[in-house]
């Protein structure tokens, strides 16, 4: 594709500030070409959200330059929110509308809905319809639009375990009929795209997901778990979530046995110990 | 290129309870002013004219607020530009604006005994017309994603509101209301205010588009 000029998404540079606020992210480089996913693993305030707010073109970037945008985004923010008050039906009608559409996407939008579980009545109001229900319906409306770009913020963890296998087929069909997809992802489901690229976003800033080695996710039951949290994560590539008495670690591979040992040192039970594939760290 | 989101923000406009608190105070307002005996056009429009401004304000921040910051970004996705976007709110502001326009123009004509000739009634909705787009212009500017909070916006709308809405020399609202004292007001004045008003709601619309790609 190259002899032919730089094709796709491009991100040369970017970086992004809101007001006099700090740098979100800065140094950008991201290429997205048709058929070929990017995978974005990255921490929770990494800027993961900027980054694909940018690539969708919601927002524009303080400095640096994006090209190849194709009109009409299909984006799927982290949580698609609920507040509009038409009904289902008719918010995916005007989605098409906006998008010039054609024809068919009005029994694709159906198919994706129904291949996603959606159990709600099309005539519900949007401001009605359940967290997962209305994830589907942002989905459904990037989806079948057919969208020449793809921006998908953690599309598989706000859906239920039943949906995950279908979205991961609509979204790998789309890469193959040769759409751009930029994918946030922490769960690791991603893995099973097709011609994937890994990426890692850190601190801002993006860099190749193969870099960053093979990691391991540890779950401990402690007896004082925010505390035990600040005591295990004693590394910057440590990354700690406090969930339900559960402390879950994501540390590199080689890290492993040293935390365990302090972990049980410190009256924690090890619950599970379950390796990450490279690139996919939370 | 704007009319499916012109229809978008429409149809979700409709389906609120939102724009009903001020476009009913305005119907209210009207019955009252030309109730009774109003007077001899174009005098009384003057009232209605003026009072068009806040509500039409009102309405534009309705229409831009309607969306949630995310909703907007989806949106603004799926149109490929902010500049669609925007210019979609403008439109179903501005059709807003002529449907209330009609209605406080058309209500004394048909319920008051007086002569209305065609000069007088241009005049009425011209300057109905700019007192409108201009509120349109002070909502849009003032309504998310410039300011964000409700409170900023309301206190913002109002500050300008009053205060420009009662320099009977400024232009668009104060000359517009005040051409309507003459016995046959000028419509070059009243088209100029109308210019200026729809101006303004074009420079609303970029400081929108501006501050949606900041944010």
């Amino acid at each position: 594709m190259r002899e032919h000029g730089p094709v796709g998404l491009r991100m040369e540079g970017v970086g992004k500030r809101y007001g006099r606020g700090p740098v979100i992210v800065d140094g950008i480089e991201l290429a997205a070409e048709p058929g070929l996913p990017v995978v974005i693993a990255g921490a929770n305030g990494s800027g993961k959200t900027t980054l694909l707010r940018i690539a969708a073109g919601a927002t524009a970037p303080t400095w640096g330059r994006v090209t190849g945008r194709p009109k009409g985004v299909g984006y799927v923010p982290d949580r698609f929110p609920a507040h509009l008050r038409m009904p289902v039906g008719a918010y995916l009608r005007h989605m098409r509308r906006v998008r010039c559409a054609g024809g068919d996407a009005a029994v694709l939008t159906s198919a994706v809905l129904a291949d996603l579980g959606f159990t709600a009545d099309p005539g519900v109001p949007m401001n009605q319809l359940s967290k997962g229900n209305a994830q589907k319906v942002g989905l459904a409306q990037a989806l079948a639009g057919g969208a020449e770009l793809l921006v998908l913020d953690e599309p598989w963890s706000g859906l239920d375990v039943a949906a995950r296998p279908a979205l991961t087929s609509a979204v790998a069909a789309a890469a193959e009929s040769g759409a751009m997809v930029v994918v946030t992802d922490h769960t690791g489901i991603a893995d099973a795209l097709p011609r994937l690229r890994r990426m890692q976003l850190r601190d801002g800033k993006l860099q190749d997901g193969d870099a960053a080695g093979p990691c391991a996710v540890v779950t401990l039951l402690c007896r004082e778990p925010d505390l035990m949290a600040g005591e295990l994560a004693t590394d910057p590539e440590h990354d700690v979530t406090v969930a339900a008495g559960a402390v879950t670690l994501t540390v590199p591979s080689g890290h492993v046995d040293g935390l365990l040992r302090r972990a049980l040192q410190l009256g924690c039970s090890v619950r599970e110990v379950r390796p990450l594939a490279a690139g996919a760290r939370p | 290129m704007i009319l499916p989101l012109l229809r978008y923000s429409l149809s979700d406009l409709l389906r609120s309870q939102r724009f009903l608190i001020p476009c009913v105070l305005y119907a209210g307002l009207l019955a009252v002013l030309f109730g009774g005996d109003p007077g001899a056009p174009p005098a009384p429009w003057a009232a209605s004219g003026l009072a068009l401004y806040p509500v039409a304000a009102w309405l534009a921040v309705t229409v831009a607020n309607t969306e949630d910051p995310v909703q907007r970004d989806v949106t603004t996705a799926a149109a490929g530009s902010p500049w669609r976007v925007v210019g979609g709110l403008l439109a179903t502001c501005l059709v807003v604006d002529v449907v209330l326009v009609a209605m406080a123009i058309v209500w004394p004509m048909i319920a008051t005994r007086y002569e209305y000739p065609p000069q007088l009634v241009v005049a009425g909705a011209l300057a109905h017309l700019a007192a409108a787009v201009s509120g349109t212009a002070v909502g849009l500017a003032c309504a998310r994603p410039v300011l964000r909070g409700i409170g900023w916006t309301a206190l913002a709308v109002a500050g300008i509101v009053v205060v420009t809405g009662i320099q009977n020399w400024l232009p668009p609202v104060g000359t517009a209301i005040k051409a309507l004292d003459a016995a046959s007001p000028s419509l070059l004045v009243l088209a100029r205010d109308v210019a200026i008003a729809l101006a303004l709601a074009a420079l609303a619309g970029t400081l929108s588009v501006r501050f949606s790609r900041r944010r």
